[in-house]
């Protein structure tokens, strides 16, 4: 019963942030509405149990991806958004339709035919399960997203300096 | 809480950022659709797993974490070329970026 109520909460918390982060005109009140739907989510992961992803989901999201996309909106736009521009894209109203319709015609009824399963058994996962299966079947994997990393951050340093042009009289004749 | 629940609860979600993704013109605000939709995802991933047959393999969280790190290198790169964009065009707007388009 209290587990019912909890998902209700923090569902329209959810939804009610992912929608004010889209439509709000103001960039900062947006990053602030996503920080909110971030917020729910790591609650409905509490919710479920997985105590180590929604602790990970405040750190990653609401901490540094909070944090960068305020400094990227710092960087380029004028924060609260420019009132005499249009704020939709020519055609948004084609884009809401699509958005519905895969919502009604493909997502709706592929969930509503899926059988729904008991909770299997009471699991709570520790930290320490989940770091040996870090280590014994995932080694690789997590080999290869440590690669991924360092290559992003180098490519985010490379792409956010910039390329210097050569000057004229650099140029070889 | 049945797993319809969490599993519709995705679905509008992700249809939230898939319409921010279409109907916004500003390059931030479609980066941050792109997480809404990323998130309904995880969330998918530890519903399935929470009511999955075994779910001492772990493999819903395992996969939630690996998803958490590809999207911050996602939103780390994103961002960086949002910037340098931003530096060529002197603006975020996806509408004004039409250099390729034939007049």
């Amino acid at each position: 019963m209290n587990g019912e109520i909890a998902f209700w909460i923090l569902s329209a918390i959810a939804v009610l942030g992912a929608l004010v982060a889209v439509r709000k005109r103001n960039l900062i009140h947006g990053v602030f509405a996503l920080l909110v739907f971030f917020a729910g989510l790591s609650g409905l992961f509490l919710l479920l149990l997985a105590e180590f992803i929604a602790a990970v989901q405040v750190l990653v999201y609401i901490g540094a991806v909070g944090v960068l996309l305020l400094f990227a909106i710092m960087l380029t736009e004028r924060v609260a958004g420019d009132d005499g521009r249009r704020m939709t894209s020519r055609g948004w109203s084609w884009g809401l339709v699509v958005a519905v319709a895969v919502f009604v015609v493909l997502l709706l009824p592929a969930i509503l035919q899926l059988p729904s399963p008991e909770v299997a058994q009471e699991i709570n996962p520790s930290v320490e399960e989940l770091g040996k299966k870090l280590m014994n079947p995932y080694v690789v994997t997590l080999e290869v997203l440590a690669l991924l990393l360092t290559a992003a951050l180098i490519g985010a340093v490379t792409a956010a300096q910039g390329v210097r042009m050569p000057k004229e009289e650099d140029l070889p004749e | 809480m049945t797993l319809h629940h969490y599993l519709i609860l995705a679905a509008v979600l992700f249809c939230v950022g898939l319409m921010g993704a279409f109907t916004r013109r500003n390059a931030i605000v479609v980066l941050f659709s792109v997480e809404i939709m990323l998130n309904a995802a995880n969330l998918n991933f530890i519903a399935f797993w929470r009511y999955s047959e075994n779910p001492e393999l772990l493999h819903g969280p395992m996969f939630t974490l690996f998803a958490i790190a590809v999207a911050a290198a996602e939103v780390a790169v994103g961002l960086a070329l949002v910037i340098a964009v931003y530096r060529h065009f002197k603006t975020v707007d996806l509408e004004s970026m039409n250099t390729l388009r034939e007049e």
